[in-house]
């Protein structure tokens, strides 16, 4: 075949080849003139590329840095994560150019300084090797210049047209800048439409959405949902229930909670008293609930654990009117957020606020949902599609068929920052940055703004929403930066060019714009109207499916996360897999143990998935996580788990009735790290009563040693670990793992029982019922002052720091383990293979240059963050003065929410690590066995008449 | 038949029974027939064959092993030892016999070890051979080994003498350099008489070269005397030393099923008991196929059943006294292990354990079956099965189930493990047929002094 010309090509090459056919030989017709035309003319455009892109002078670091680092080239900037929409104020710290750990802004009401677990992986979204590197038509990797030759082709027709016909399909948004230019493409296109689409709940009801004041309620009365984990507000909201549960100077002022939920969440696992309800038993029960606060008890009809839910309740709420507030999870009917409303009318006081929704889900302009969407194409209405972050395909229900519908659209463009299921629907996919690579804004829940900063240059050949959105109505690529400040310019209070310019620097600075909120509605009158009674369900006796979004990839869009797909899922500690959580009873019934593969039907689909027994199921519920069985998610999340969206409708989305569920007699092996979830009578995780909080716990008299003690003559570092508000949430373990380059081993090693988490959180149930306990126990490693890690080290690879850390000599380990085998609690972690990602892999743009990256063969474990101790050493000694207490935070005490993780030295008395290790409820963990650990925890306090499993005597 | 002698005392008036039977010239002429003539060969190459191939194998193992880290492994977090140190104390457990029959009961006088007392001193630097390369490969980076050893290195650093492991390392090298002088010095006179009978100029030149020069000086007897004594003496306390600290290695450490004071006497037991074992596995099928049953005889036999079985005894104290220490003890932890060993996921192998050490031995009461050679052979190897589990209940059992139930987990081994263990029995027995092949397996010198002995005092 003999090669075309390839400077003066009639027909331009279909494909879009690096290296076409014939391109190393030098073309007889290309003179000396020719090729020094080409060569400045490719000079001057390589500059060109530059355009639109944002740059860096531009971004705006924090000035009180959150932490001290010994990199000298560290900075933070403040910036936001979005999080369903929603903001998450974070810090971000960047060395020599490069992101590597977010924390949470403390700044930022959302935030309140920490972090959840998704937050802290989103970091690693950034160096995502499966993330779009360069548009696609078709399937074929395509340039921005040539989807841009193709749609100004159109821009035409769509302007003689009014655009009829043309659709943008998004995401719900909180971000003013986006929304901006939404309504202007709206604008001058008059007949787009614009449409929304999420897979996870509206935290509004009907444009107004409640706000809660945790710390102000005595009572809480929880209604599903999941409002200390899974909601935009969950961190503010934790941190506030926390308040009222954490023990200081023997006292604590406690509230009560109770919880109704169909399936364990982590907030209904911190209820005191805990009804596990299936759906169509919640009318009734409320219908009870609501006659007994009215004095008119009446518990007919209910089972034994409703009943006594029913008392307890009503109980509470008999003497003194506490200040008592529910809660209402996203999942529940419009009823029971009526209902509610009106408790909260009666009872809530100001607990609970009313406000404008922050989100767009109502936005008059917008058209609907996928339902309508669907509806429109179906009418022929809709030729040209732009879909924007959201993956419709996978996330749709699965009576919607949308991929028929896209089908039957001419021309669908997909803006994104994966390849995903949608994006090969699509004829275009176009390459999105990531949120740290653009300009943006969003809102929190409460309604504070936050601008996103970029913290690099895109790292591949992509555009912001914001641009494109832009270049969608104006053919001009615009920069974010411009377009942000835009909105921002002439946002309200904003006086003169100068003062915008000093309000921008601050709001950068501290990563909240500082604008008045607009004013709250005025709570209703309390009064004491009844409550309104509820339709009554009938009990169809069949299984009821629950939809949930996954703990650790939400609807999803994690799933190539490897970091949320190794942390291990709350309760179950599943990790690579999501599975079908049942109840004790039924699996039984069934014949059904964990891994075995029930196939579900409903509705003509059946989905096969491994089941999980699980305490805390409402009999006859069985719970299917959403955001597995992606296929194209990546080569980290294609494959695991199953795809539960299969078995959502779009008239109801979070559960299916009416299901049968069969067993298949295949098996699948669900990976969890932890196989044991009881005590077994031994004292581990240690639960008080109220009024045992001021009884000093009986602690072991150190026993004389042969050895002298340890010199604590300068800083003593201890940790003081609160299990009473310590949620599980895991945030922590991600922190850590992002702060000390802790590899991802994958599912096979984790079967193996190899994972590398240097902290991890131990789950043990105990109870039954209303009474059900679940304690979160988090465990890194205890720096003992007795280390029996150090006694058998042959090669004195671990030793004991003058200050007490338990050190860890990675140059000097040959790997005998024997250190491990005689560490009680089991926190060392070891490099069976060589888990290094390999070389060149983007991750390690992620890794902190402060903390060395082990090699095959070495023992590892929790340092107490030494890097962060020594960089605290060197600020204060620079100043000649001790470490100030709080100076210094352990990445996982400062991911965490409910700050159940408290660091500092005990040998200062002001210290809270001190005060907090001298409170009556705290102890060691098998401090029996003379360890001595520096790590302690705080017992946690359990209201209620659940008796504490007495331990056997050890 | 006669009746069993039921005290140490009376044994050591036993003298060798093969001496019934032997002249000074028939045990020159029988033994050295062996290397020099290699007789049966084609059983001694498909032995050797075989065992090869386990050699090859388990080259092929630690190459892997190598390449990709121990990983390859079943190891994990609980369980950080797994088939590697199982494998190593199980070896070391069997060298105790011969340095036992050699230096213990040569310092005891008992005539009769003369017959067994080489070979036994050869399958000990074997399985010591094979117990000294895990230790090594066991290690995340094996590359390092030596800085367990208390070398003078630029930083000033020494190994951390607290550690088990250490004194471990000190008392198995040590074992291993007293073992093979013993060994070799024994050898001298025979390797002389080898270079006396050789056919070839090659042989005898190796055979010379190995007997240092000897001549049968009366000096030389004189200083071998002397030095053999001496190493005996040195040896006889290595052998109780060596298991010992190996038992120190788990009774050092504070986990529960580790954490006993009974270890280091019983796993001392449990060497011999094992060590005796594995001799009685290998003399029984070698004294028939080379027709050895003039120096080996069934009293021969009789003897280290008894000897076995009084450790088996030992050891059922140790496991009985463990038990009840456990249970007695009041520590919930330890009562756990033992609950666990018994009804745990490995209550299969403690089961197979107490079936193949406790009951199957008992059947040596009888003397006709401890005569029986086909009977001893069956007992022998099923406490090999037996001493091979119990290290396997002891590392694994306590591991896998310890403080925290959240970090309690299962080890399963992996293809590797077992290529790895197979490779060390097939190296062991390669390195017996070698010897077999080119050494004297029974002391000519020695019994040819019994012999002389017998004939000036009748």
């Amino acid at each position: 075949m003999s090669a075309p010309p390839l400077l003066h090509p009639s027909i331009p090459p279909l494909r879009s080849d690096e290296f076409p056919a014939g391109a190393a030989q030098w073309p007889p017709d290309l003179s000396r003139r020719d090729f020094v035309q080409l060569m400045s003319a490719s000079l001057a455009l390589a500059g060109l590329t530059g355009c639109g892109r944002p740059t860096l002078d531009k971004i705006v670091p924090s000035v009180a840095a959150p932490e001290k680092s010994p990199s000298a080239n560290a900075r933070w900037y403040a910036t936001a994560v979005p999080s369903e929409g929603y903001a998450r104020g974070v810090l971000v710290k960047t060395v020599d150019g490069r992101p590597i750990k977010l924390e949470g802004n403390p700044d930022h009401p959302e935030s309140v300084g920490a972090t959840d677990a998704i937050t802290q992986a989103a970091i690693l979204s950034l160096y995502d090797p499966d993330r779009s590197p360069a548009p696609r038509r078709r399937g074929e990797t395509s340039s921005w210049h040539r989807f841009e030759t193709e749609w100004n082709e159109m821009r035409g027709a769509l302007a003689t047209t009014r655009s009829a016909g043309f659709a943008v399909l998004t995401e719900p948004t909180t971000s003013p800048t986006l929304r901006r230019e939404i309504h202007a493409l709206l604008d001058a296109y008059p007949e787009a439409r614009w449409y929304q689409h999420t897979a996870l709940g509206r935290y509004d009801n009907a444009g107004l959405q409640p706000d809660y004041d945790f710390a102000a309620a005595d009572v809480i009365l929880a209604i599903g949902g999941d409002c200390f984990h899974q909601h935009p507000a969950a961190l503010r909201y934790a941190r506030a229930f926390a308040s009222r549960r954490r023990v200081e100077h023997g006292s604590v002022n406690l509230n009560r909670f109770y919880a109704i939920e169909p399936t364990l969440t982590l907030t209904g696992a911190l209820a005191d008293v805990r009804l596990a309800l299936a759906p169509h038993r919640l009318a009734r029960v409320l219908n009870q609930l609501a006659d007994s606060f009215d004095g008119a008890p009446n518990t007919a009809g209910l089972s034994v654990d409703e009943r006594s839910f029913v008392e307890r309740f009503a109980r509470e709420l008999a003497g003194g009117r506490p200040a008592a507030a529910c809660v209402v999870g996203a999942e529940c009917d419009a009823e029971i957020h009526a209902w509610a409303e009106d408790f909260n009318a009666r009872f809530a006081g100001n607990v609970v606020q009313a406000s404008k929704a922050v989100r767009s889900d109502d936005d008059p302009r917008c058209r609907g949902s996928l339902a309508e969407f669907i509806e429109d194409v179906n009418s022929g209405t809709v030729t040209t599609l732009a879909i924007l972050g959201a993956n419709p395909i996978y996330t749709s229900a699965a009576d919607q068929d949308l991929p028929g519908a896209l089908r039957r659209i001419p021309m669908v463009v997909h803006f994104g920052e994966h390849v995903d299921e949608t994006a090969s629907m699509a004829q275009w996919h176009l390459p999105a940055a990531h949120f740290l690579e653009s300009w943006g804004d969003l809102r929190s829940y409460g309604g504070l703004a936050t601008i996103q900063q970029p913290l690099l240059e895109p790292l591949h050949d992509s555009r912001s929403a914001l641009q494109f959105l832009n270049w969608l109505r104006t053919g001009i690529w615009s920069s974010s930066y411009d377009l942000v400040r835009d909105t921002w310019r002439s946002a309200s209070g904003v006086a003169t060019a100068s003062d915008f310019e000093a309000r921008w620097h601050a709001a950068l600075d501290r990563g909240v714009v500082d604008e008045p909120l607009p004013p709250r509605p005025e709570n209703r009158a309390a009064g004491s109207d009844p409550l309104p009674r509820l339709d009554v369900a009938d009990d169809t006796g069949t299984i009821t499916v629950l939809l949930r979004a996954d703990s650790n990839v939400g609807d999803g869009r994690w799933a190539n996360n490897a970091w949320l797909q190794e942390l291990p899922r709350p309760f179950t500690t599943i990790v690579w897999d999501n599975a079908a959580l049942i109840d004790r009873t039924q699996a039984e019934a069934m014949g059904l143990t964990n891994g075995d593969i029930v196939a579900c039907e409903v509705g003509g689909i059946s989905v096969e998935a491994p089941i999980w027994i699980l305490p805390g199921q409402a009999p006859g519920c069985v719970t299917f996580p959403l955001g597995y069985g992606r296929t194209a998610a990546g080569q980290v999340g294609n494959g695991c788990g199953f795809n539960a969206y299969r078995l959502r409708s779009a008239a109801s989305p979070w559960m299916r009735t009416g299901v049968t569920v069969r067993k298949t007699g295949k098996k699948h092996s669900l990976v969890s790290t932890q196989e044991h979830f009881t005590m077994d009578g031994r004292d581990l995780a240690r639960t008080v009563q109220p009024h045992e909080i001021t009884q000093r716990a009986d602690r072991p008299k150190p026993a004389t040693d042969l050895f002298p003690a340890w010199p604590r003559d300068r800083y003593a570092w201890g940790m003081s670990i609160d299990l009473g508000t310590c949620t599980g949430c895991s945030a922590c373990i991600v922190a850590c793992q992002a702060e000390n380059n802790i590899p991802v081993v994958g599912r096979d090693q984790v079967a193996r029982g190899r994972e590398m988490h240097w902290l991890r959180v131990d789950r043990y149930f105990g109870g039954e019922g209303t009474a059900l306990r679940v304690v979160h126990q988090p465990v890194p490693c205890m720096h003992c002052e007795n280390a029996p890690c150090e006694a058998v080290c042959p090669v004195a690879a671990t030793v004991h720091s003058s200050e007490g850390l338990n050190d860890m000599v990675y140059n000097r380990c040959v790997g005998t383990r024997y250190c491990s085998n005689n560490c009680p609690y089991k926190v060392r972690r070891f490099n069976f293979f060589d888990y290094r990602a390999p070389q060149g892999s983007p991750v390690y743009l992620q890794s902190n240059p402060d903390v060395t990256i082990r090699e095959r063969g070495v023992m590892e474990k929790c340092t107490y963050c030494v890097q962060r101790i020594n960089a605290g050493r060197v600020a204060a000694e620079k100043e000649n003065r001790r470490i100030r207490d709080g100076e210094i935070r352990t990445a996982c005490q400062q991911a965490c929410p409910v700050e159940a993780i408290v660091f500092g030295d005990l040998n200062d008395p002001t210290s809270r690590v001190f005060a907090r290790q001298r409170e009556g409820i705290s102890y060691a963990l098998l401090g029996e066995l003379n360890t001595r650990p520096r790590t302690q925890y705080l017992a946690k306090v359990v209201a209620g008449s659940a008796p504490n499993p007495a331990p056997e005597p050890a | 038949m006669t009746s069993a002698p039921s005290s140490a005392a009376n044994i050591s008036d036993v003298p060798n029974p093969a001496l019934a039977v032997a002249t000074l010239a028939s045990v020159t002429e029988h033994v050295s027939a062996l290397p020099l003539a290699h007789p049966r060969p084609r059983f001694w190459w498909l032995i050797f064959l075989t065992a090869f191939a386990g050699v090859m194998l388990l080259l092929a193992s630690i190459a892997w092993l190598f390449v990709r880290g121990v990983g390859i492994w079943g190891i994990n977090i609980p369980v950080g030892w797994g088939f590697a140190i199982v494998n190593f104390v199980w070896w070391i457990g069997i060298g105790h016999a011969g340095t036992f029959i050699s230096a213990i009961l040569l310092l005891l006088h008992q005539n009769w070890r003369t017959s067994i007392s080489r070979f036994t001193e050869a399958m000990t630097l074997f399985a010591v051979a094979c117990a000294g390369i895990y230790p090594l490969l066991h290690l995340g980076r094996p590359q390092y080994f030596y800085w367990l050893l208390p070398y003078p290195d630029t930083m000033g650093l020494w190994p951390q003498f607290r550690s088990p492991l250490v004194w471990d390392m000190f008392a198995v090298s040590t074992y291993a350099s007293v073992s093979l002088l013993f060994w070799y010095t024994g050898l001298l006179p025979d390797f002389a008489t080898m270079r006396d009978h050789a056919a070839t100029a090659g042989k005898k030149r190796i055979y010379g070269l190995l007997s240092l020069g000897w001549r049968g000086d009366a000096r030389h007897w004189a200083h071998y005397e002397r030095l053999y004594l001496t190493l005996a003496g040195l040896a006889a306390p290595l052998v109780i030393s060596v298991h010992s600290i190996v038992g120190l290695d788990f009774a050092a450490a504070m986990l529960p099923g580790w954490h006993s004071t009974i270890f280091p006497p019983y796993f001392v037991a449990g060497a011999i008991f094992s060590g005796f074992a594995m001799v009685l596995t290998l003399v029984i099928p070698l004294r028939r196929v080379y027709r050895l049953e003039a120096y080996i005889t069934d009293r021969h036999l009789e003897l280290m059943a008894k000897v076995m079985m009084a450790m088996g005894w030992l050891v059922t104290y140790g496991y009985f006294a463990e038990f009840v220490a456990s249970w007695r003890g009041g520590n919930l932890y330890e009562r756990f292990v033992g609950v666990n060993r018994a009804t745990g996921p490995y209550a299969f192998a403690f089961w197979l354990l107490l079936a193949c050490n406790i009951l199957i031995p008992q059947l040596l009461w009888r003397t006709a079956w401890r005569r029986n050679p086909a009977v001893l052979l069956g007992v022998a190897l099923a406490v090999n099965v037996g001493m091979w589990l119990e290290r396997f209940i002891i590392v694994v059992t306590s591991l896998h189930r310890d403080y925290l139930p959240s970090s309690w987990g299962m080890y399963r081994p992996t293809f590797w493990d077992w290529s790895t263990f197979l490779g060390t029995i097939g190296l062991f027995i390669a390195l017996l047929f070698l010897f077999l092949r080119f050494v004297p397996a029974i002391s000519m010198s020695e019994m040819r002094g019994l012999i002389a002995k017998k004939e000036e005092l009748p």
